[in-house]
């Protein structure tokens, strides 16, 4: 008897797996680009008042993201996000970021060095503090349901 | 089955728990461990960057809170919220105190309800008493600057609190299911080692489940699923689906493995 209904539960958890198993992943380049840019978005004015520099609308900064994985296909791991947005003056600028994104929707973004516009790890504040460049490297997390 | 008796077991087990040195020591650790960590933290340069909030850790006090509630989801929460719910039963085992205790004018349904009513007043002693010493050991050791969240928003002092007091609420369910399981295999094995050691390590087990790529919804039907919804309560807009399946899955864990020990039990033949 008691046998019996642990192998119905094992057969009934195993069917559960087996029939959701069959969808996707839901780590999508869209979930990733639709969180990536906004929150790069809120810290890019969040960075230029720390470093003591003029302000930017957060409108204005309109930043748009394009990721992929090396293969073109969805699922945790390692990504590649292009981020097109506006600097200070309107100045239209580039900036390509290595994300690791976890199965649970969190991922980290570290700036590739490329251009170097936006500095190292840390930068020095008008009044000579030592600061974590937030641009540098952040966390994020997204909806994975 | 009276509430009365109920809270009367609860009380006694409540004593017997006070007289206990494992339980004390588990709150003292609770209370001292995030000073530990903060004052780490003050000493050496570097940050817990491989967790979240961690690269926060020196800018904002309120990092510390969310530091620790997501290192401590991996194997701490378990374990905090199974040492007592996995001795309890198995303790009466140990000592040979079932005959004694079933003499007591209480029924087995009554002290069954006790014992866990005890043990689930401890698990969520231990996370208040960890999240409460965390929160304060951050604003201490770093101060009350405001956290930038997981979507690059500032957060002012107030709201930051309420956000931290939310995602340590979140934790509750998924512990409180661990609880049940911990109850669970402490009756049905009779060993306290079993019904601490194997929620912990079965809940471990569970988290290594994030390393496997794939749908989301097979995830949902682990305890520990809801450990990690309390990332949706820090983003702008918030989240909340994570939740949602975490909670409810908890509660059917808590329900069936209750069930399940209060049936055992009621039928274990215990003067034979």
């Amino acid at each position: 008897m008691g046998s019996h209904i642990h192998r119905w539960l094992l057969a009934a958890v195993a069917a559960a797996f087996v029939a959701s198993g069959c969808g996707k992943s839901p780590i999508t380049s869209t979930r990733i680009e639709t969180a990536v840019a906004p929150t790069f978005g809120h810290l890019v004015p969040l960075q230029l008042s720390r470093l003591g520099l003029p302000a930017v609308p957060a409108s204005d900064i309109n930043v748009i993201a394009a990721c992929h994985r090396a293969d073109f296909t969805s699922g945790a791991g390692d990504w590649v996000c292009t981020l097109d947005w506006y600097g200070p003056n309107g100045i239209p600028l580039r900036d390509t970021y290595d994300l690791s994104v976890g199965t649970d929707g969190c991922y980290t973004a570290a700036v590739d060095r490329g251009e170097g516009h936006l500095g190292g790890p840390t930068n020095v504040a008008s009044d000579g503090r030592i600061l974590r460049n937030l641009l540098y490297t952040f966390d994020g997390c997204f909806d994975p349901t | 089955m009276t509430l009365r008796a109920i809270t009367t077991v609860t009380g006694v087990e409540c004593a017997k728990l006070r007289d206990q040195l494992a339980p004390r020591v588990v709150l003292a650790v609770c209370a001292l461990g995030p000073f530990a960590f903060i004052a780490a933290m003050r000493l050496q340069n570097s940050t817990p960057d491989d967790t979240l909030f961690g690269r926060h850790v020196k800018e904002s006090g309120f990092a510390t809170p969310l530091v620790v509630l997501g290192f401590a989801t991996l194997w701490v929460v378990p374990a905090l919220t199974a040492v007592v719910a996995g001795d309890m039963f198995a303790a009466e085992d140990r000592y040979g105190t079932w005959r004694a205790l079933l003499t007591r004018s209480r029924s087995r349904g009554e002290i069954f309800a006790g014992k866990v009513a005890t043990a689930f007043c401890f698990s969520a002693l231990a996370l208040a008493v960890l999240a409460a010493s965390s929160l304060v050991a951050g604003l201490v050791g770093i101060g009350s600057q405001p956290l930038v969240d997981l979507s690059g928003m500032p957060l002012a002092p107030a709201r930051a609190m309420g956000r931290i007091a939310a995602a340590w609420a979140s934790v509750l369910p998924p512990a409180f299911g661990i609880t049940a399981v911990a109850v669970l295999l402490s009756i049905v094995t009779r060993s306290s080692v079993a019904g601490v050691g194997l929620p912990v390590v079965a809940a471990l087990a569970m988290q290594l489940s994030v390393y496997i790529d794939g749908p989301d919804a097979p995830r949902r039907l682990l305890v520990t699923y809801g450990f990690g919804a309390w990332h949706g309560l820090l983003t702008e807009p918030p989240y909340y689906r994570p939740l949602v399946y975490g909670t409810t899955v908890s509660i059917a864990y808590l329900v069936v493995c209750l069930a399940v020990a209060h049936r055992v039990i009621v039928r274990r033949d215990i003067d034979g």
